[in-house]
């Protein structure tokens, strides 16, 4: 019987080609528009993953409270660790860590790596496997240093054993490699590519060692026994118990949460990219609905053409039950179809994917459960595709269909209406959802940063490069290839670097206020365009800036009304003038409002060198030209850099995902909903077929019988506009309500929206429409 | 006897009018019968044959298949019994496209469940008694109208039922054809085979035993 059925199935498939393009098109566009965002969804669950005890791990973030609001910080001081292993019970291990680049070199390879100065525990909590070398003799040693294979292969070669090497950092200190471990994948929220003793960070910084300063990534573990709410209780007494301070307080995040629900407000997590995996997940199963919707649509707008087999197939003794199985087995077979066609599109999207979204995704069909879901796609699909209209055909009465009574009823076309009313409402809320999104990207793209990002390249203060910075500057500025040359302590586009209890007169609760510090040298306000409201900058020679500052203006909004210029602030037990005031200018996060910055004159903590080039020039010569002046003055160190721009822009990452995913949501979509249109019209088109002849005998022109058909369908359009935009209005308000700076949603973008969902319907049914219209009524009106 | 009609009839409602199709109709069906219905289009012929076929129902009146009561049975008890003891043959073939000619004949016994091996045999004998083993791989649309309706006759027989009923069988055919379609019928009634029929044709229904004239869903004369 079934092999009945599948013949039937085969042979029907191939004798209506158009149709089941249509129909296996439009799902294989579904299945693998769905499985491109499982795949996703798959590598942001999995994130950190690799790491065994994810019951047992936390991170340690900061709460502090400026101007009566809770704020999440990821720094701890130096000291916490210690305590929190020794004085609460349930915590087994925890280690104190810090970030930083180190440069390797072995000969004339060299090799430039992000890892972590860290407490010897860290092996432990990440239960980290070591192919050279031990976890507990690693850090015997103050020289030591563990890599990973990666490093160890990039400098000496594969299956080179590394162990008890000297390798040179920075080209002035020697590490002893203490051990190899595997290599860290991608997906962890804290990466490291090798980790060192983390006394040696500490040495000669005081600060590390004082609860004054926050500063450390700290990592606890709890013994599986441990309930959290009570070591948790005790995490977050810990720091005010320490430093009598009731206005800061630490908590445990745990590592399961770190990638998925890492946003904080007012001190609690409220979320963060689960949001994004949620809402993509639903998109991918209202694709697949779409694709569905297109399936059973089609098969019932076929029906006239079924009919007659149900009726014969019921004369000759089938039941209704026999019926739908059959049915529902074609279903079956056009979605396995359907799902071979979208391995092999995967085949080939999966690449590009990878590179929009800036992840190594694999499709891995061995895997049981990526093949497994797929088959559940497929079942799924099929089923629910298949049993619409398996019900319906099944339905006809036999001796009604033989004698050739119109098959179709009300509920039908009522259903089938509905099913395209709902595709095109999807659509249209994708449509306005990217162009939403883009404007969101651009608005925030386009805000007024209060200096110029353009033309302005960043390098890593190392070696000799402050010493020798008034020659540097000389030798580029006499080269012709840049404008000006600055430092700063702080990257131009992050936030950090900052600190409270500060004094001044005009204000309130002045110590409350978070105020950013920024090290600078002069001519720093000059080179990255930014602008001096009044006073001066500073003087060329630092000493005599000592006692000076430059603020920002919402700080000079803070110390009361008239000039700011010459009023005092005071900063431990220091007191400064203030000798200018800036506009405004946006770091950290770029959708709010930055903290008020105060700068000084020094080149001590300098961390970043930022140089402003010539326009007009090309940049491959530019940079060619301040690598040799790089080469002379600071030869030990590698020329790298990074444009601030191009920084700038990664930090819309996942905004940007965002837009460029909708982008491709709407398209396929609007794809796949035209497929089902189009069938739609062919078969509308058909069905009326004797009606249009007549009407052409009768005197009907071309155009008048094109408007006929069309009208219809553009009614159910815009029935699905009216639909679309309240549902689009509310989902895209909540999404803009996440960002503080934000677009106001403009009324002309639905009617542009409806405007393209009406043009591409109009282009889809038009093409069927006309052909029907210039048909040969003798053909239509012979049939009879 | 095969059939007994006593009193049916069929009304179906079209807006607030009420229609009569069959009028309190009485007949009476003897196996071996040939049996030929006519009367006029709308006169019930169709209607008659579908609701002694099961296909449709009588809204009044007791209808009797071998002894047993069809109006008082479940559909599915009805659709088992018309399964083993009927067969249709239509005027426009009702072929399924997409199936050969062997498939096409095969299908009802695989809504009997009957046994594949069985089911090779019985076809393979069919195929060769009507003449048509070298078509049974040919879809219907390779097929002139009178070899398609020789495979619906064929499909008709293949589960052996007792009673054959024809709406017009030779409707669509030319003469020769029909005539050929006529005493393939005679035949097989002289096997034993009942058959009613529908026609229009006055020599058509001269070969059936009987002949019975509709009007107005009212036998007028038998």
């Amino acid at each position: 019987m079934i092999k009945n059925y599948m013949k039937i199935a085969f042979r029907s498939l191939l004798k209506n080609k158009g149709y089941s393009f249509l129909n296996i098109f439009g799902l294989a566009i579904g299945i693998t528009c769905a499985s491109l965002i499982f795949l996703w969804v798959e590598d942001e669950m999995s994130f950190n993953d690799v790491f065994e005890k994810q019951d047992q791990v936390y991170y340690v973030p900061t709460n502090q409270k400026y101007d009566g609001e809770w704020r999440t910080f990821y720094s701890t001081p130096g000291p916490l660790a210690k305590v929190l292993k020794d004085e609460i019970p349930g915590i087994v291990r925890t280690a104190k860590t810090v970030g930083e680049n180190l440069m390797f070199a072995v000969g004339d390879n060299a090799i430039s790596r992000a890892g972590k100065y860290a407490d010897a525990e860290i092996f432990e909590i990440f239960g980290l496997s070591f192919l050279e070398g031990n976890a507990k003799d690693a850090f015997k040693n103050p020289e030591a240093i563990v890599i990973t294979k990666e490093i160890a292969e990039q400098l000496y070669g594969k299956d080179t054993k590394v162990l008890g090497k000297i390798i040179k950092v920075n080209n002035n200190t020697n590490y002893l490699i203490s051990g190899v471990i595997e290599n860290i994948p991608e997906n962890v929220s804290f990466p490291f590519k090798w980790l060192a003793p983390f006394e040696r960070f500490g040495a000669n910084r005081e600060w590390t060692r004082e609860y004054g300063s926050n500063f450390a990534d700290t990592f606890v573990e709890l013994s599986p026994e441990a309930n959290f709410e009570s070591v948790d209780a005790k995490v977050r007494k810990t720091l005010q118990e320490k430093t009598g301070d009731e206005d800061v307080f630490s908590f445990l995040h745990t590592m399961k949460d770190w990638h998925l629900r890492s946003k904080f407000d007012g001190g609690k997590v409220v979320g963060g990219r689960i949001a994004y995996v949620r809402l993509f997940t639903v998109i991918a199963i209202i694709i697949l609905l779409i694709a569905c919707i297109n399936f059973m649509n089609l098969s019932t707008a076929r029906s006239e053409k079924r009919a007659n087999e149900v009726g014969v197939r019921k004369a000759m003794g089938s039941g209704r039950s026999r019926l739908m199985i059959q049915f529902i087995a074609e279903a079956l077979l056009m979605a396995s179809i359907a799902a071979i066609v979208s391995v092999m599109l995967l085949f080939v999207l999966l690449p590009q994917f990878n590179l929009l979204i800036d992840r190594h995704l694999e499709l891995g069909l061995a895997n049981p459960l990526h093949l497994s879901v797929l088959l559940a796609i497929t079942l799924v699909c099929g089923l629910f595709a298949g049993i619409y209209p398996a019900f319906y055909l099944s339905s006809f009465k036999p001796v009604e269909v033989l004698k050739g009574i119109k098959a179709t009823t009300g509920s039908a076309t009522f259903i089938r209406k509905g099913l395209v009313v709902g595709q095109f409402t999807v659509s249209i809320v994708f449509i306005i959802s990217t162009i939403l999104v883009y404007q969101q990207i651009q608005h925030v793209k386009n805000r007024d940063l209060g200096y110029n990002k353009e033309q302005l390249i960043r390098m890593d203060v190392n070696g000799s490069m402050i010493e020798n910075f008034s020659i540097i500057k000389q030798d580029l500025i006499n080269a012709g290839m840049i404008e000006n040359i600055t430092y700063n302590n702080s990257q131009l586009l992050s936030g950090g670097n900052n600190g409270s209890g500060l004094e001044w007169k005009g204000g309130t609760n002045t110590e409350d206020v978070l105020i950013s510090f920024r090290y600078v040298s002069p001519e720093f306000i000059k080179t990255i365009d930014m602008e001096l409201l009044e006073g001066r900058d500073f003087n060329a020679n630092e000493a005599l800036d000592s006692a000076h500052t430059i603020i920002t203006e919402s700080f000079a909004k803070l110390m009361g009304t008239g000039s700011a210029i010459g009023k005092t602030i005071r900063r431990n037990e220091y007191t400064y003038e203030v000798i200018g005031v800036i506009k405004d200018f946006l770091y950290g996060d770029m959708y709010g409002t930055s903290d008020p910055v105060m700068f000084f004159n020094s080149s001590n903590q300098a961390r970043f060198l930022y140089v402003k080039t010539k326009a007009g020039i090309a940049t491959n010569t530019i940079l060619s030209k301040i690598e040799s002046v790089m080469k002379k003055n600071n030869p030990a160190f590698p020329f790298e850099y990074t444009f601030v721009d191009e920084s700038f822009n990664n930090k819309f990452k996942s905004e940007q995902l965002v837009g460029k995913l909708s982008q491709i949501f709407a398209l396929l979509a609007i794809l796949i909903s035209c497929l089902g249109l189009f069938g739609l019209a062919a078969y509308t088109a058909e069905q009326r077929s004797k009606e249009i002849g007549v009407r052409k005998v009768l005197g009907a022109s071309v155009s008048g019988i094109v408007k006929l058909l069309s009208k219809d369908f553009l009614k159910l359009v815009l029935i699905s506009i009216t639909m679309a935009v309240p549902i689009a209005w509310m989902l895209m308000s909540s999404w803009l309500e996440d960002f503080a700076y934000r677009i106001e949603i403009n009324w002309w973008i639905f009617i542009m929206a409806g405007m393209i969902a009406i043009a591409i319907a109009i282009i889809t049914v038009s093409f069927q429409a006309i052909k029907a219209a210039i048909a040969n009524p003798v053909n239509s009106l012979k049939t009879e | 006897m095969l059939l007994e009609l006593n009193n049916v009839s069929r009304t179906i409602k079209s807006g607030n009018k009420k229609i009569t199709l069959l009028d309190a109709i009485d007949l009476y069906v003897e196996e071996g019968e040939f049996i030929s219905l006519m009367g006029p289009s709308g006169s019930g012929k169709s209607t008659l044959l579908n609701c002694i076929g099961m296909l449709d129902d009588f809204t009044d009146g007791h209808y009797t298949f071998l002894e047993e009561p069809v109006h008082d049975m479940k559909s599915k008890q009805r659709s088992h019994l018309y399964k083993e003891y009927i067969g249709f043959v239509f005027q426009a073939y009702h072929l399924i496209d997409e199936l050969t000619v062997y498939e096409n004949i095969e299908t009802p016994l695989l809504y009997k469940n009957v046994k594949s091996s069985e089911r090779k045999a019985l076809v393979a004998d069919i195929l060769d008694r009507f003449n048509i083993v070298g078509k049974k791989d040919l879809f219907p649309s390779q097929l002139s109208g009178g070899q398609q309706q020789l495979v619906g006759i064929a499909r008709a027989l293949i589960t052996k039922p007792k009673l054959i009923l024809a709406d017009e069988p030779t409707g669509n055919l030319n003469s020769k054809q029909g005539l050929e379609i006529m005493e393939l019928f005679s035949e097989l009634n002289k096997e034993g085979v009942t058959i009613v029929q529908a026609t229009h044709s006055e020599s058509n229904a001269a070969f059936g035993s009987r002949i019975i004239n509709l009007l107005d869903g009212k036998i007028v004369s038998m």
